[in-house]
C-alpha cells in the first residue's frame, strides 16, 4: 500500500483583523485555518491515492491539540487520519525537527513514498520547513512544484516555476515535495465528507525531543505602507508627472 | 566615505561567502546586486563568492566590481541546477574556507537550496531578509505585510537570503575580483534521486520578480485581451507584465505573473497597477516597490492609499491615452 504523508500547519485566516500588542499578534480576533498552500499539497495527495487506486493519506501537523477542530477539514476533504505532533517550537528548525521525528517514529518500517507540504505558510512565509524536513530525513526534495505527473514506476516528473520559465525535473521516491499554487484546485468539502471526517481518527503524539531554536524573533512592529497619493487630472498629466520625476527611463 | 559605521561588519566580511547564481549561462542580476550591496557594506574589504556553472557572454569578473575572489566551478554539469551537486560543492567550500555566513539573493534556486543547506551546516536560516543583515539581524514582513519581524541568528553559522531591492547600486570602484577555479567532485552523479531534465524558457518578457518596471492588471482589465495594452505599456520600459490573483484565477494570465501573497513579491523601481483595487494580499507583494502608480475607476480603491501617483478613470479609456503620452515623453529623452 502506498503511504502518503501531508504536512499541514494552521495560520491566521487572511480575512482576520491583524492587531498587534506588546510586540505579538493579538490572537483574540484571529480565526485559524489550514494554510492555503497545504490544501494544494493535500489535494495532490488525494489525487495520487485515487490515481494509484489506494493508499493511505496521513496528515501531520505541528500544532497544539486545540488545533484538532481546524485540522478536521483535512479529514472532510478525504485524508484518512490526522496526527498532531505536540511540542515546543517557534522556528522552522524546531518544526522540521519535530515533524522529522514524528514521521520517523510513525512510519517505523519505511518512510512514506511521498511527503507533501505547502510551499510556504501564509503567516511567516519563510518557505523553510519542507527543505529542512527532507534533509533531516535524508530524502531529496523539490520545492514549489506546479505540476506532478507519473509515479507509477517510482519516478515522478515535476515542474517548478523559476524566474522567467520552468524547470522540468525527475525525482525518485521517497521524496519531499512542496506544492505551489496552480498544482491543482483543492476540492470543496461536502456535507457527507464532513460527516465521514468526524469518524476518522485524530491522534496526538507528544514527547518529541526539543532542539534549540536557531532563529530568534524580536518584537513585531505593525507597519503601514500608506503614502500620500498625487492625483493626476488625466492620462497625459499622469505621464507628465512621471516624466518630471525622471521615472521614464 | 564614512569609515566607522560598519566597522564590526567590515571585520566579519572575510567570513561571509556570497553565492552567485547563473541560469542558462547568464549571471543573475539579483546576484550582481547582492555582490555590490556587500561591497558597499564591507567598504573595500575583499569579498568571497562562489559561482557554479559556466557564464557564456561575459567574464563574470567584468560584471562585478570591487575587490575579492570568486570561486568559479566552470563545469557544464553545473549549467542546470543540480540540487545534490550544488549542495555538496557549496557546503564543502563553506566548511573548508572557515566561513560563518552564506548569502544568497532570494530566488527560486535559493528557496530550494538554502533550507537543506542550513540543516547540513547546522546554520541558522534567515530567509527573505528585506536588506543585508546588520549586526546579525534581519527584517521581514509577516502576516500579509501587516507587521515587520526582526530575526536574529542564534547559531555561530548563518545562511541569509536577501530579497531584491528597488534601488539598484552602481558599481563604485575600479577593482575587479579575481577568479579562482573550483574543482567539481567526480562521480557525484551516481545514485542521483532528483535531476533537472529540461529548462523551459518563457519567451519575450522579463520575469515579474526581476523586472525594474512592472505593469500589472487586475479585474478592471475586463478580459485576457485587455492585457495587450499592458504588454505594450511594459515594453516601453523593457519591463514585465504582472497580474492580480483574480486575473490568474480567471485564467487570463499564468500564475508565474501573479503578484501578492500567493504569488510573487516584487521590488521594481516603478510599479504601475491598472484596474487593481489593492486587496491586502496584493499589497503584501508590492511592499518592496519604489514608486507606485495606480489607475482605477474607483477613487476609494485601497491601491490609492499606497500609491505615489494616481489617476481615477476606466483603464479601457485612459490607458491608450497614457501609452500615447508616455511614448511622446520617451521620444523627447
Amino acid at each position: 500500500m502506498m503511504h502518503i504523508a501531508v504536512c499541514v500547519c494552521l495560520v491566521p485566516d487572511t480575512a482576520s483583523v491583524f492587531g498587534f500588542s506588546d510586540g505579538t499578534l493579538d490572537r483574540s480576533r484571529i480565526t485559524e485555518v489550514i494554510n492555503p498552500y497545504d490544501e494544494y499539497a493535500l489535494e495532490a495527495a488525494l489525487q495520487l491515492k485515487e490515481r494509484f487506486g489506494g493508499g493511505e493519506v496521513t496528515v501531520f501537523s505541528h500544532a497544539p491539540r486545540s488545533g484538532s477542530e481546524a485540522l478536521r477539514k483535512t479529514l472532510a476533504m478525504g485524508a484518512d487520519r490526522v496526527v498532531i505532533a505536540e511540542g515546543e517550537g517557534s522556528d522552522s528548525w524546531q518544526t522540521a525537527s519535530i515533524l522529522a521525528h514524528t514521521l520517523t517514529s510513525w512510519y517505523s518500517a519505511a518512510l512514506p513514498e511521498v511527503i507533501l507540504c505547502g510551499r510556504q505558510s501564509t503567516d511567516f512565509g519563510s518557505a523553510e520547513v519542507p527543505g529542512m524536513l527532507a534533509e533531516r530525513l535524508g530524502l531529496p526534495s523539490v520545492c514549489a512544484v506546479s505540476s506532478l505527473e507519473g509515479g507509477e514506476d517510482g519516478v515522478f516528473r515535476l515542474e517548478r516555476e523559476i524566474e522567467g520559465g520552468a524547470e522540468v525535473l525527475e525525482v525518485s521516491v521517497p521524496v519531499v515535495i512542496s506544492a505551489e499554487k496552480g498544482l491543482n484546485v483543492p476540492r470543496k468539502t461536502s456535507m457527507r465528507g464532513v460527516m465521514e471526517g468526524r469518524k476518522k481518527p485524530v491522534e496526538i503524539v507528544e514527547g518529541s525531543p526539543v532542539e534549540c531554536a536557531r532563529v530568534g524573533l524580536g518584537a513585531l512592529l505593525p507597519v503601514s505602507n500608506k503614502k500620500n497619493c498625487h492625483f493626476a487630472s488625466d492620462a497625459r498629466a499622469l505621464a507628465g508627472m512621471l516624466h518630471e520625476r525622471g521615472l521614464l527611463q | 566615505m564614512s569609515n566607522n559605521t560598519h566597522g564590526a561588519e567590515g571585520q566579519g566580511c572575510s567570513r561571509r561567502l556570497i553565492v552567485l547564481e547563473q541560469r542558462e549561462g547568464v549571471l543573475k542580476s539579483t546576484s550582481v546586486d547582492l555582490w555590490h550591496r556587500m561591497q558597499m557594506q564591507c567598504k573595500g574589504a575583499g569579498l568571497s563568492a562562489v559561482l557554479l556553472g559556466p557564464v557564456d557572454k561575459e567574464n563574470p569578473s567584468l560584471q562585478l566590481s570591487g575587490p575579492g575572489v570568486i570561486h568559479h566551478a566552470c563545469d557544464e554539469r553545473l549549467r542546470r541546477y543540480d540540487p545534490r551537486l550544488y549542495r555538496r560543492i557549496i557546503g564543502e567550500l563553506f566548511e573548508e574556507g572557515g566561513f560563518s555566513e552564506l548569502l544568497f539573493a532570494d530566488t527560486a534556486l535559493s528557496r530550494d537550496l538554502a533550507p537543506a543547506l542550513s540543516v547540513r551546516l547546522g546554520a541558522s536560516l534567515l530567509s527573505r531578509c528585506s536588506a543585508l543583515p546588520e549586526a546579525g539581524r534581519c527584517h521581514r514582513r509577516l502576516y500579509s505585510g501587516a507587521a515587520e519581524g526582526t530575526f536574529v541568528a542564534s547559531s555561530p553559522r548563518a545562511i541569509v537570503t536577501v530579497s531584491p531591492s528597488s534601488i539598484l547600486l552602481q558599481p563604485a570602484t575600479e577593482f575587479l575580483p579575481d577568479i579562482l577555479p573550483l574543482a567539481v567532485p567526480a562521480a557525484a552523479h551516481d545514485d542521483l534521486p532528483s535531476i533537472v531534465r529540461q529548462v523551459v524558457r518563457r519567451e519575450g518578457m522579463v520575469d515579474v520578480a526581476e523586472a525594474g518596471v512592472v505593469v500589472a492588471g487586475g479585474r478592471g482589465m475586463g478580459s485576457a485581451e485587455g492585457f495587450a495594452l499592458l504588454e505594450e505599456l511594459a515594453s516601453l520600459f523593457g519591463g514585465a507584465v504582472g497580474a492580480s490573483r483574480t486575473v490568474v484565477d480567471e485564467g487570463w494570465r499564468p500564475h508565474g505573473e501573479q503578484i501578492g501573497q500567493t504569488g510573487k513579491s516584487i521590488a521594481p523601481r516603478l510599479y504601475i497597477a491598472c484596474g487593481i483595487s489593492g486587496a491586502v494580499q496584493h499589497l503584501s507583494g508590492i511592499s518592496g516597490a519604489g514608486t507606485v502608480v495606480a489607475i482605477n475607476r474607483d477613487s476609494h480603491a485601497p491601491i490609492f492609499e499606497v500609491a505615489d501617483f494616481g489617476l481615477v478613470g476606466d483603464v479601457g479609456e485612459v490607458l491608450p491615452e497614457f501609452v500615447a503620452a508616455l511614448k511622446e515623453f520617451l521620444k523627447m529623452q
